[in-house]
């Protein structure tokens, strides 16, 4: 390795090797641009590293445990036992390939993978530090930089991620035992899933949420549903409070404090206390301001619809440009970036963004509610299946939850979806291809779905909404 | 009192647009019921648009001049706020009814920034898939002004590239993409990176070619891909040219290969030539809007182009015109007539039809042949409906006669000529011409011809290659009647003639029957008594 400092070129310079900056390399060198991609820890990002995969992973394998010992009323009787560490290493195993297979993807694409971490030195000019000592930096000159830093989980005061005891969620999916009592701050849609994970692992559960419900931005519907669940699987709830700090308790264990607005303090015995209050964009280190970019009040890059900061070739992609925060809008905003930068008519265009929460049950949103179509000034009409009267759904034990779906009246366009339920997660899939072609209500329920699927729900939910369902009563 | 909206009505059957020409009325005029509150301009006729309402008007939407699609607002009326009027009507209760109104009536203005056209979706949103939203920008159109014919009015690729056609998104605003300098791939498809990423300091190894002598402008080079490191493009962009521009011999991987030098170089060329003035070529401005870069007139000042709006008559007849030449494939047929016995005939007549104050020209009499041709050709007088896989043969005679104007070529039509006598053509010929000329055509005067005259010897000229009044099958052109020298019985002689252009569209006929149809066109006219016969 050369000590010192060398100088490349290249016409796309991706910092950050997330779902939005692989996915924006490959695009950039599928476009015939010359794409250099730097990447200071693990290719695929929080997504494929710390969040979404390993989550579900665990999800998964937790669900399936809790799954077996719970069957009796199929005449399933099981009482599977957990080995923590060998979860966690097919989780390892999982992650590997994936991020594995990023990285072969890259290269394969002609992608000039480099190693080590970015920041500006001018607005054509970034410079890369290799990982460790005397490993010598290199100055990479571009025509377009693609910014892809992503975020890290927000700390709050009196928790310090440094204390063992206090996890961040890339704590939480690489824990090496399931702790006897875990506190959960915060009521959003990482604490819910890992609030539902840990209990089916065997955790006593104990979720402080500063609002007055989990879930915040879904509907009372959707979160009443999930919330009983999680009640039914022993997770105690405490809304209105927020956590203020933790102490060591007398049982080996800590202590973990709340406050709510009126000053009444509450203790909960914990083992473990993982912190799930948020995200926040990752821009320190990087000197955007040598670029000439500044970010706003929350650290976010503002950029435009084609993906462009305030500085013309300079782009950002995924969690640092700003909500949604999601691996899949991150990749839509990859593509794009990198396809206005070959020059084409690329724009994020999209009407929705879909979204799942790995909950039990599971969550699929996209699109509008009612409310917001009613606020969007359409004259919203809404059909509904619930699951307990979907054949499939009652032979899978879950019966819980429904597919909504909300459509102008007048014109019959599917505006949006929210399902809960079983495989919701999967479901979605289907409202947010009709809400992106303009399906009407008519397109959906007339097109045959097979029987007996989950999927049915859909379009009866489309005939529900016609005042033509077969198999619920029409509103 | 209310304020109510007006729409532009449908003034003629197919007429999706008018140009609105003059507004008759101003804001605080009062109005009655049928008064015309404008003149729009449409498919070929000038229209007054009369008022729905009694009232005043209140607002008009519309500026003169403007294209108004058939159901725009164009005017408001307040109705019903005048007591004195209210009275009149209704006598006694005037007070109280104008009272309870005032009560009861909604705000005024409440409607005045949402004059809700077509269903209007909410907040912008316009339903398309993606495909098409993607066509869009790349054609440069607004999505949201594309008119969707899906279900709902969705928006499909097909309505995006018709949008595009029509022109209608030129100028607008909206969606489209700002123009951005795409970037050149430097090594498009070649999967050699290596060819476009270099250490800094190869920059300038290779002695640029040097470009043209001083003085001379040097020629652009134009290639379409270009080699060169990142620093060497900025210092292009920063001295303004294009890498694809600067000569250069060096070449790498077989592309053309551009150093910084060559760059500065090129750069230091253009500049010095721009300091002499050398003769350069003028831009060509095509559509003529560039005023400012409009050559010079004689005396060095610039004479500006003259940019006349391509709107109304003169955008529909082009229209028509286009529809016809490009769908139908013409043929021209030309022969000529002598035509001695019918300009005697005419001469006989003319002094009986004054009397009756009809102005005898020839065209009734070439309409009376033209009805015995069809007649006996009756494909001439059809109409190819290629979508239903037919040929309609026409039973009405109906000739539309093409008149020029001043505003551009009508073409109204006399129906029935069959069943018309001479005196009653050339008075109806007479009328519609007139009219025509001064726009005041109907535009129901205007439709149903089943085949066309037009007669371009009024004006100067032998023969001509008529473009079918589409989707007739046929028409025909008529040359001046004058004397020109004939052969008979060997010799030539001056006699009247008549020049004859048929063009016919080739799908429906054939050379032979044009032929055989203007042999019966002219023997009717060589010999009129005949048309007796008709």
């Amino acid at each position: 390795m050369v000590v010192g400092d060398i100088a490349t070129g290249t016409e796309v310079l991706v910092i950050g090797g997330g779902p939005g900056g692989y996915v924006a390399a490959i695009r950039a060198a599928q476009e015939g641009l010359d794409a250099t991609l730097v990447e200071r820890d693990a290719y695929g990002g929080a997504c494929l590293n710390r969040g979404c995969i390993p989550s579900k992973a665990l999800i998964t394998g937790s669900g399936l445990a809790h799954e077996a010992g719970n069957a009796e009323f199929m005449g399933v009787h099981a009482d599977p036992a957990v080995d923590m560490a060998q979860m966690i290493e097919w989780k390892d195993g999982v992650v590997d390939r994936l991020t594995g297979g990023v990285e072969k993807l890259c290269k394969a694409n002609g992608v000039n993978l480099v190693s080590g971490t970015a920041s500006f030195v001018d607005e054509h000019t970034a410079r890369v530090a290799h990982g460790g000592e005397g490993q010598g930096s290199e100055s990479i000159e571009f025509e377009h930089a693609i910014v892809a830093t992503g975020s890290r989980p927000i700390q709050i005061p009196g928790f310090d991620f440094g204390a063992d005891h206090v996890w961040t969620s890339a704590d939480a999916l690489d824990a090496d035992s399931v702790p006897d009592r875990l506190g959960i701050v915060g009521g959003g849609y990482i604490g819910m899933e890992l609030a539902t994970t840990y209990a089916k692992l065997g955790a006593e559960v104990t979720v402080v949420e500063m609002l007055d419900d989990i879930l915040d931005p879904y509907e009372d519907d959707v979160k009443r549903i999930v919330r009983k669940r999680a009640e039914e699987l022993g997770v105690e709830f405490h809304f209105g409070e927020g956590a203020s700090e933790w102490s060591e308790g007398a049982d080996g264990g800590y202590r973990l404090h709340t406050e709510t607005e009126g000053g009444e303090e509450s203790t909960y015995g914990v083992d473990k206390i993982l912190v799930a209050v948020g995200r926040q964009p990752v821009t320190d280190g990087l000197d955007i301001e040598n670029a000439g970019i500044e970010t706003d009040d929350r650290g976010f890059i503002e950029t435009d619809d084609r993906t462009r900061s305030a500085v013309d070739h300079i782009h950002a992609v995924g969690d640092v440009a700003g909500d949604p925060m999601l691996a899949h809008a991150a990749s839509k905003e990859g593509i794009v970036a990198a396809e206005v930068i070959a020059g084409e008519p690329a724009a994020l265009d999209q009407q929705a963004i879909p979204a799942a929460v790995f909950t039990d049950p599971e969550i699929g949103t996209v699109g509008m509610t009612e409310a917001e179509a009613e606020d969007a000034g359409f004259d919203p009409v809404v059909g509904e299946m619930p699951f307990n009267a979907s054949g499939r759904a009652m032979t899978t034990g879950h019966t819980e939850g429904f597919v909504r779906l909300v459509a102008d009246e007048e014109t019959g366009f599917v505006l949006g979806g929210q399902i809960v339920g079983p495989e919701a997660s999967e479901l979605i899939a289907e409202v947010a291809l009709a809400v992106e072609m303009g399906a009407t209500l008519e397109d959906v329920a007339a097109t045959v779905h097979t029987h007996p699927t989950l999927a049915e729900a859909v379009m009866e939910a489309a005939e529900n909404a016609r005042g033509q369902a077969i198999h619920t009563l029409n509103r | 009192m209310t304020v109510e909206e007006f729409r532009l009505p449908d003034v003629g059957e197919g007429v999706a647009e008018g140009e609105l020409v003059s507004w008759l009325v101003s804001p605080g005029d009062r109005v009655e019921e049928d008064q015309p509150v404008a003149e729009v301009e449409t498919d070929k006729a000038l229209v007054e648009v009369p008022s729905s309402y009694d009232g005043t008007v209140e607002e008009l939407f519309v500026d003169e001049g403007e294209m108004v699609p058939v159901g725009d607002v164009i005017i408001s009326f307040r109705v019903g706020e005048d007591g004195a009027e209210v009275a009149s009507d209704e006598g006694d209760a005037a007070g109280e009814a104008a009272g309870d109104e005032a009560d009861t009536a909604p705000e005024p203005d409440a409607d005045d920034d949402a004059p809700d056209a077509e269903p209007e979706t909410p907040a912008g949103r316009t339903f398309a898939p993606p495909s098409a939203r993607r066509l869009a920008r790349e054609l440069g159109v607004d999505v949201a002004a594309v008119d969707g014919s899906g279900p709902g009015g969705r928006v499909s690729e097909a309505d995006v590239r018709a949008h595009a056609e029509s022109g209608d998104d030129a100028g607008a605003d909206g969606d489209a993409p700002e123009p951005r300098p795409a970037p050149t791939p430097t090594d498009v498809g070649s999967g050699d990176r290596t060819s476009a990423v270099r250490k800094r300091g190869e920059d300038g190894a290779a002695e640029p070619s040097q470009p043209a002598a001083s003085g001379a402008a040097p020629e652009p080079a134009g290639r379409d891909t270009t080699l060169a490191t990142p620093a060497t493009r900025k210092l292009a962009r920063d001295l303004g040219v294009d890498v694809d521009d600067v000569p250069t011999d060096e070449t790498r991987d077989g592309e053309a290969f551009v150093t910084g030098d060559a760059v500065q170089a090129y750069a230091d060329a253009l500049e010095s030539a721009a300091a002499e003035p050398a003769p350069e070529p003028e831009p060509v401005d095509l559509d003529g809007t560039a005023a400012a870069t409009a050559p010079t007139s004689g005396d060095g000042t610039p004479a500006a182009d003259e940019t006349v709006p391509y709107r109304g008559v003169r955008r529909t007849i082009g229209k028509q015109m286009e529809r016809s030449k490009y769908t139908a494939p013409h043929v021209s047929h030309h022969d000529s007539v002598a035509v001695d016995a019918l300009v005697e005939a005419r001469e006989e007549l003319k002094p009986k039809a004054e009397d009756t104050g009809v102005n005898l020209t020839y065209i009734p009499f070439v309409m009376k042949a033209i009805v015995a041709g069809l007649k006996e050709y009756p494909y001439l007088n059809s109409e190819l409906r290629e979508e239903d896989e037919e040929i309609v043969l026409k039973k009405e005679y109906n000739l539309g006669i093409a008149v020029a104007t001043d505003a551009g070529l009508m073409v109204p039509v006399v129906d029935n000529v069959d069943e018309k006598g001479l005196f009653e053509l050339a008075a109806e010929v007479r009328d519609l011409a007139t009219r025509a000329r001064e726009r005041k055509l109907k535009p129901e005067e205007m439709k149903g011809s089943t085949f066309s005259v037009t007669n371009f010897g009024a004006i100067g000229g032998e023969y001509a290659t008529p473009i079918i009044n589409y989707p007739e099958t046929a028409i025909l052109g008529l040359g001046a009647v004058e004397e020109r020298p004939v052969v008979r019985d060997g010799e030539v002689v001056p006699a009247p003639t008549l020049p004859l252009s048929l063009s016919i569209d080739h799908r429906v006929v054939d050379g032979a029957v044009a032929a055989e149809f203007a042999n019966t066109v002219m023997e009717h006219l060589e010999h009129p008594l005949l048309l007796l016969t008709q």
